[in-house]
């Protein structure tokens, strides 16, 4: 395989998650002298599209060195984001890996959808000749120095509190349990699969941490002072939520924001996000239309995680595989992570900042 | 009328099989034209000899598209006039007017064999048979024609990079544009003069086609040639989507 000289400090391979962002980015690539594309047009060839860098990236960290990397998207189509189209989607993922390499990146981050292949240990990696990582460890910090901070916003004792994990056995959801066992009152977990949460949850038991789990999200909703989702939320019922909850929410937050219709007694915010206090450039910017954030220079966990690793010249795979995720790696990744100027993100949702965290953020 | 035959089930198969291979030797005989004023165009002995070599090629693809197609009594509509195919034509001669081999490479040998590698392939697969093999083993010729000029283009590319983006960039909203308007789901500049009656593309169904799919696996062929090429990936993402779709 060609690769070309390193000049590339990482890469971030992922996908767009709704057809909405897609449509968004096609036609700012268009430009406003070309009629804007439908949906329906664009679904049309976006899948066929093999994965590339679409902009390039530049952060420099405020205690001087800078890093250069690239985004490479996979274009996985946002509804294949199933077990159903894992083959298909494995292969565009090798491919981008493929994209990365022949660029001279020298560590890449697999985020979102694509870390399965990291996750799943589906092969040896090592013929890309580039240090990977799922970036899973730096979102699960966000997660939970989130809730924590959240939970001391609200007034939420976070010993006395029973805190519910919704996706306990993912990468994500395993680290936020291991995390927080001994610094709750008691753990909810939730997750599909029957025998692999309670094998789960027995391990997380041991040293008497008090746990709780089922599949049905029915049963533990109610008793939840705190809510983590890094899995689907659209089954939380609402209903039956508590008064004051606080929700964080790192999946896919809007089923569940436009179930909750402003419900003023919820506290919920997307979470496993950091905030660059030193900002970044992309080239080409496509940020002014399709940026959808409510503050400036956010960015996922999982991507920051790669560029704190380039940052620091880690050369060993970081995150990877799936439950190998340590509480003193999350602790690790958090103190590089302010380190180098990125904070967790002010809290927000699909209405904005929570206007309780305005003031602490410079930008405001 | 032309009597049905076999191995066509029905008269919707035959005319969709019929219209595929009228596009198909109505391009290879536009390949062969292109090629064969290019070759009276310029003046360098070797890419002389080059492009009359390409010319035959061409040539001798049509006439194993002729050949099948007599032989199974096909209705087949040759037209060197036809819109979309003329517009490319005018496109490829521009720049062998110019003498430019370079660009006329690109333009036959990266853009419109991407399409029928993409398109040969998946209609042998659908129509198997001897069709399968005739559009299969032409596909193969084509791709080794693809990769001898990507090699090529890819020395081009190095010896001077932004300009030869620059240069691949006019070319591809010159000839793609029309690439894509023939091969969008309706075609986006009327009938294209070469499918008897309507546009096959919303009879493709009747031999396991559909034009996105077919559409599709050109446009990420192409794609795939841009990147083995050296073009950069955040170059050639908005160019295709600058396309007309």
């Amino acid at each position: 395989m060609d690769r070309q000289a390193p000049g590339l400090d990482f890469a971030v391979i992922g996908h767009q998650d709704s057809w909405e962002n897609i449509q968004s980015l096609i036609n700012v690539m268009r430009t406003e002298a070309l009629e804007a594309l439908p949906v329906e047009k664009i679904k049309g060839i976006y899948s066929y599209i093999p994965p590339r860098a679409v902009f390039k990236m530049h952060v420099e960290s405020p205690l001087g060195p800078s890093v250069n990397g690239v985004y490479i998207d996979s274009f996985i189509p946002p509804d294949h984001l199933d077990a159903a189209h894992l083959r298909s989607n494995i292969q565009k993922v090798r491919e981008a890996l493929g994209v990365a390499h022949r660029l001279g990146a020298r560590m890449a981050i697999l985020g979102g959808f694509t870390s399965i292949l990291l996750e799943g240990n589906f092969e040896d990696f090592s013929s890309y000749g580039m240090v990977l990582t799922t970036g899973n460890t730096l979102t699960s910090s966000y997660v939970v120095k989130g809730i924590e901070k959240a939970a001391r916003i609200h007034g939420t004792d976070l010993e006395a509190s029973e805190v519910l994990i919704i996706g306990a056995t993912g990468d994500i959801g395993s680290a936020c349990a291991r995390y927080l066992k001994g610094k709750v009152r008691k753990l909810l977990l939730c997750a599909r699969n029957q025998k692999r949460l309670g094998m789960f949850a027995e391990k997380i038991s041991t040293g008497g941490q008090e746990v709780r789990w089922s599949t049905n999200l029915d049963e533990l909703t109610p008793d939840a002072d705190l809510i983590i989702s890094v899995a689907s939320s659209s089954n939380i019922p609402v209903d039956r939520l508590k008064k004051s909850v606080v929700i964080c929410d790192a999946g896919y937050p809007k089923n569940l924001e436009d179930r909750l219709d402003g419900d003023e007694a919820v506290h919920l915010f997307h979470g496993g996000m950091g905030h660059l206090t030193n900002g970044y450039v992309f080239d080409p910017d496509y940020t002014s239309d399709f940026y959808r954030y409510p503050f400036p220079h956010l960015g996922h966990g999982c991507i920051i995680e790669v560029i704190l690793m380039a940052l620091e010249g880690i050369s060993h795979n970081y995150s990877f595989g799936k439950g190998n995720i340590r509480p003193e790696s999350i602790d690790e990744m958090y103190a590089l992570s302010l380190k180098h100027g990125i904070e967790l993100a002010p809290f927000y949702n699909s209405e904005g900042i929570w206007p309780s965290t305005k003031k602490t953020h410079r930008y405001e | 009328m032309k009597t049905l035959k076999q191995p066509f089930d029905s008269i919707e198969v035959f005319n969709v099989v019929s219209d595929i291979y009228s596009q198909a030797i109505t391009g290879e005989l536009i390949g062969m034209s292109k090629f064969a004023s290019l070759a009276e165009t310029i003046d360098d002995p070797y890419e002389k000899m080059e492009a009359v070599e390409h010319a035959d090629s061409e040539r001798q693809h049509a006439e194993g598209f002729m050949a099948y197609a007599k032989k199974n009594n096909l209705n087949i509509n040759i037209n060197l006039e036809g819109s979309y195919w003329k517009r490319v034509r005018e496109q490829f001669l521009k720049y062998a007017g110019r003498k430019d081999f370079i660009a006329c490479v690109i333009i036959q040998e990266v853009m419109l064999e991407a399409f029928a590698i993409s398109m040969y392939t998946d209609a042998g697969n659908a129509l198997g048979g001897p069709s399968k093999k005739l559009f299969l083993s032409i596909a193969e010729e084509e791709k080794e024609h693809m990769h001898h000029s990507v090699d090529l283009l890819q020395e081009e590319m190095n010896k001077d990079p932004e300009g030869f983006i620059n240069k691949f960039e006019e070319i591809h909203f010159d000839c793609m544009t029309i690439l894509s308007e023939f091969s969008a789901t309706t075609d986006l500049k009327g009938h294209c003069g070469v499918c008897n009656g309507e546009c096959m593309k919303s009879s493709l169904h009747h031999v396991g086609l559909n034009v996105d799919r077919l559409r599709g696996n050109a446009m990420a062929l192409y794609a795939r040639a841009l990147d083995t090429i050296g073009i950069p990936g955040e170059k050639s993402i908005v160019w295709i989507a600058r396309l007309p779709a």
